[in-house]
């Protein structure tokens, strides 16, 4: 930025907007910038207008910001992820649509939608978004909603830290956010490579914004993974033996070591490049005996186990989803256990094939490409699994059955091209280019993206009383199927022709047919996001028709379908009882499993607090200080963290009671509803006659 | 400790032994402590020295582990931690070693 | 040791039940996050190990310039006694000897883990004074983030440590602070752990 530091506004002044790049050299690429400032804009006046005009305000701060319940934590974590992914795919379609345009010629190279360096911003933006904005809100979410309640534990081990981590991750998103409207973001790709995003090639408030969002979102996905390591390992229901828990909460519990393990790496590798960036020290200079590949060594000692972090969760869904959806008990168990813990231990041993290329001597190479190929083998153990899971069974194509499919057909390429990758020699031919684009969404969209989705197609109900419209979700499945095969399917051909990753511009024409087709597939992930937020509106003007209050509309075989849909906050009226791995398919099995319980107890939850909220205030303004270099405040919000803290800590905290009469009432009546809804069966599961209660003699899981 | 045949805590009898148990560690870490310090001030070759002080190193950890933060093979919770730390240090070391494994070949072909 | 041992450093035993179940989930829950406080020291160690070479050092000064061995002995012995005088807060609690006494023993680990910021700080200054600033080269850097985040930690122990003071005078000895000082001795423990590895290769191994 032009102009001092001055010391209120730092380094702030009317320049950083994009406003005033598009009313000095307006273009195309000044104006896409400047539009999505104002959608940003525009979208955050038209948010507080709905929440003023329909007087949400109260509810929204009673009901969610200050509530520590985790169930409501995850929903929350997810709205946060959906936001994000509008804003990626759309920035994914700017891309695609910028490379359509983007053949130059030899005397006029430049050409497309977009200035390279937008297009830089825009490829940074998007990989930072989807993995830590969209991805890791997305199961973290997923988690918080089922896995307590899968587990038969009232809430998280620690409720109040869990709505501290939801903070500091919705800061972070925060300041990836208003990057849009003031000032620029780092143009480093999601890695943030050093020495480029040293000082001296980076010296803008760029890089800064990726560092303070990662470094404050991360410290929250850490904290997050340590709650629920102890959520599983000390609050599981009475006789939920660890081989009897679902199988989400075994790939639960894995993340959460992924996590604990992982994300100190990354914080790591994020502080020695804000140290050298703002303290002038040499961790990875050039000059000074600074060492720029030790970054790419730490950053992916945390990036490999985040692959699988992002990958495992939807792994767990699948296992869910398999069973449920084809009437039939999950196979091989203990296979799966064993593969997913497996996965997560050796994928802290394979980091080293993200930087084949860095030069290092071919033994070491080989020893990582070993390490790669075999983690390869649990993975497909589980595919085996769920094909035998489906085999026989007597399959009902519902939209996560859909995503299911879709996932096997496409995970599976994705995972052999990574197999190519593994291979070091190959890597030298094919690394950097769009090749590997294609292979890491062909494991990230039909993995990540396709699980979530259909986990939260699966569990909606739970959350809010009502199906999503069944038609609407399979369209929306079918398009990011055919989004995703338009979309990247090309980028492997144009890797093997040579094409760049991250190019701005090229001069080859023969690129420009499967430009084109990859362009075609960004208009079809368009269309399933727009089909995306259909779903979701179309269900809700039908809720009452979709209305499943009996809380059971799959059939389903664990704990969570047990209660009514939407789910009360104490979720269970008793503690349950756990006797087998399937416990709600095994009484449903004995006949009557909506018996209630003898006796109701007064019940003992965490208070609401403002805890939460005030800290991602403070992380917000912090990052946001640092990034603009406004001491004053910078000081002033790391003395308030702890403050709060130690403030809290100081004061006796009562849970809140919640009377046994309230309890019992309620679950009284929801036992007597249940009585008599008529139960659904398999054929009617997508009609109306669905009402969440199913008919338990059908029930073959 | 608990009192014979009762399984009911006496105060006095754990307080003693815990008491020693920590003196134990104390004097062992004190021991250990010194001993790296003449490690690096006697007069051995190099290599002699660094094996000498990492292994009092690692006898002072283990100490401190098990005599200050109680962990233990004995069951219960503190096995539970055990394994915790257990778990860690191993993942640890393949990160702390791989890098040491990576950095150090790739600054070998720098030379 | 007994078999009622629950929680390191803490030893509540069975008669104090609600804090002794309740410290099982907390304090396990603090360990955990100290092992991923574990993982990045260690990835600092494994740094510093890397920047310390002639490339590394950039001409600039050296261990053998910098390192004051006196001085990082008394710095060792600071942090031992602290770490033993944790041993009086933790038998305290448990054997309920009363508030003075647990006050005590906080103020001898604040006293002594003061004593050891002053002598690391002091060096600090020393260093820098000769030229061995952390901007002067990738091994200064490495050694000045693994030594000052370790100094930094031992800082917020005597901030906990005041802080409990305070939580035992205002609100008394209850459960919540039963848990509370059990994690902060976990934590007490830890810091002269990391300690122990700075000491050793930091320190000792560069001059040896």
């Amino acid at each position: 930025m032009s102009g001092g530091t001055s010391p209120i506004f730092g380094n702030l002044n009317w320049n950083v907007t994009p406003y005033t790049d598009a009313f000095q050299h307006p273009d195309s690429s000044t104006i896409i910038g400047a539009g999505a400032a104002s959608v940003l804009v525009l979208g955050a006046i038209a948010g507080l207008a709905l929440l003023t005009y329909m007087r949400w305000w109260g509810p929204l701060y009673r009901n969610w910001l200050t509530s520590p319940d985790a169930k409501k934590i995850g929903i929350m974590y997810i709205a946060l992820a959906l936001v994000m992914l509008t804003r990626g795919i759309i920035e994914g379609f700017v891309m695609r649509a910028h490379q359509a345009t983007a053949l130059g010629t030899l005397s006029a190279q430049e050409s497309g939608l977009v200035a390279p360096d937008h297009f830089a911003e825009l490829f940074s933006t998007h990989g930072t978004i989807m993995i830590f904005f969209v991805a890791m809100p997305l199961l973290i979410g997923l988690i918080n909603f089922v896995m307590t309640q899968q587990l038969g534990a009232r809430d998280m081990a620690f409720p109040v830290l869990n709505q501290v981590s939801l903070g500091l991750t919705a800061a972070g998103a925060a300041l990836v956010m208003i990057s849009l409207l003031v000032g620029q973001f780092g143009t480093g790709g999601w890695t943030m490579y050093p020495p480029y995003t040293g000082k001296i090639f980076s010296p803008g408030e760029g890089v800064d914004y990726w560092l303070w969002a990662i470094l404050i979102s991360g410290m929250g996905s850490t904290l997050t993974g340590m709650n629920f390591a102890v959520t599983i390992f000390k609050h599981r229901a009475p006789g939920m033996h660890l081989m009897r828990m679902p199988l989400f909460c075994w790939t639960s519990l894995c993340v959460a070591i992924m996590l604990i393990y992982a994300m100190p790496a990354l914080t790591v590798s994020s502080a020695m490049l804000a140290l050298d960036r703002y303290a002038d020290f040499h961790f990875f200079t050039n000059a000074s005996g600074g060492n720029m590949m030790n970054y790419a060594n730490i950053f992916w000692m945390f990036g490999h186990p985040e692959v699988y972090i992002l990958i495992l969760p939807a792994f767990g869904v699948f296992s869910e989803i398999s069973s449920t959806f084809s009437g039939k008990r999950l196979y091989g168990y203990t296979s799966l256990v064993i593969a997913s813990m497996s996965i997560a231990v050796i994928s802290f041993t394979v980091w080293l094939h993200h930087f084949f290329t860095m030069g290092q001597s071919a033994g070491v190479n080989i020893a990582f490409g070993i390490a790669t190929m075999i983690i390869g083998i649990p993975t497909g153990v589980k595919i085996y699994d769920w094909m035998a899971t489906m085999w026989r069974g007597r399959v009902r194509i519902t939209a996560p059955i859909v995503y299911l499919t879709g996932f096997f057909l496409l995970f599976v390429i994705g995972g052999l091209s990574g197999i190519i990758l593994a291979n070091p020699s190959i890597d030298y031919q094919v690394h950097n280019s769009t090749f590997l684009v294609a292979h890491f969404h062909n494991v990230i969209i039909p993995g990540v993206l396709y699980g979530m989705l259909a986990g939260i197609h699966y569990w909606f109900p739970k959350a809010f009383g009502f199906r999503l419209s069944e038609t609407w979700g399979r369209r929306t499945a079918l398009l990011f199927v055919g989004g995703f095969v338009f979309t990247f399917m090309p980028l492997y051909v144009l890797g093997l022709m040579g094409m760049p990753r991250r190019s701005p511009t090229f001069q080859n024409p023969d690129f420009m047919p499967w430009m084109y087709l990859a362009a075609f597939g960004g208009v079809l992930m368009m269309c399933a996001l727009a089909s995306l937020v259909w779903t979701f509106w179309a269900s809700y003007r039908n809720r009452v028709a979709l209305a499943v209050p009996g809380g059971d509309p799959w059939n389903g075989s664990t704990l969570e379908w047990s209660t009514p849909a939407p789910v009360p906050e104490w979720t269970f009226p008793c503690i349950p009882q756990v006797s087998a791995r399937h416990d709600w398919g095994e009484r449903k099995r004995a006949g009557d499993p909506w018996k209630g319980p003898a006796a109701y107890t007064d019940i003992e939850m965490p208070a609401n607090t403002v805890h939460g909220l005030l800290i991602a205030i403070a992380a917000f303004a912090l990052g946001f200080a640092m990034v603009w270099h406004i001491w004053w405040l910078a000081i002033i919000s790391i003395l308030a963290i702890p403050g709060i803290v130690v403030i809290r800590g100081l004061r006796v905290i009562e849970p809140r009671i919640i009377p046994a009469a309230e309890v019992a009432e309620a679950d009284r009546r929801f036992r007597r509803l249940v009585e008599n809804l008529p139960p659904a069966t398999r054929a009617d599961e997508e009609t109306e006659r669905n009402r969440g209660v199913p008919d338990i003699t059908e029930f073959a899981g | 400790m608990t009192k014979p045949n009762t399984g009911e805590l006496d105060p006095q009898d754990s307080a003693a032994s815990e008491i020693k148990s920590y003196a134990v560690g104390f004097v062992a870490s004190l021991l250990l402590t010194v001993g790296a310090f003449a490690a690096l001030l006697a007069d051995l070759p190099t290599t002699w020295k660094v094996v000498l002080i990492c292994v009092a190193a690692v006898l002072q950890i283990v100490t401190h582990l098990r005599n200050f933060l109680h962990l233990s093979f004995a069951g219960g919770e503190s096995e539970e931690d055990m394994l915790l730390v257990l778990f860690s240090v191993s993942l640890l070391a393949i990160m702390a070693g791989g890098t040491w494994y990576i950095m150090s070949d790739l600054a070998g072909r720098m030379h | 040791m007994s078999e009622n041992t629950l929680y390191p450093g803490l030893n509540l035993g069975e008669t104090h039940g609600e804090a002794h179940e309740q410290a099982e989930s907390i304090v396990f829950g603090f360990w955990v996050f100290l092992m991923s406080d574990l993982i990045i020291f260690g990835i600092l160690f494994a740094s510093y190990a890397s920047y310390l070479d002639p490339i590394g050092m950039a001409g600039g000064p050296g261990p053998k310039d910098l390192f004051d061995i006196k001085s990082v002995a008394l710095q060792t012995g600071f942090l031992l006694f602290g770490g033993i005088a944790y041993a009086g807060v933790s038998l305290a609690l448990k054997y309920e000897q009363g508030r003075a006494k647990l006050i005590a023993w906080l103020l001898v680990c604040a006293v002594l883990g003061a004593g050891f910021v002053v002598f690391e700080v002091k060096d600090f200054v020393t260093q820098a004074g000769k030229g061995g600033i952390p901007q002067a080269s990738g091994w200064l850097s490495s050694y000045w983030t693994l030594v000052g985040l370790h100094g930094f930690h031992v800082c917020c122990g005597i901030l906990w440590i005041l802080t409990m003071i305070v939580q035992i005078a205002t609100r008394g000895v209850d459960d919540t602070v039963k848990v509370r000082l059990s994690m902060l001795g976990v934590f007490w423990h830890f810091l002269d752990l990391i300690w122990v590895g700075i000491f050793s290769l930091v320190f000792l191994v560069p001059l040896a």
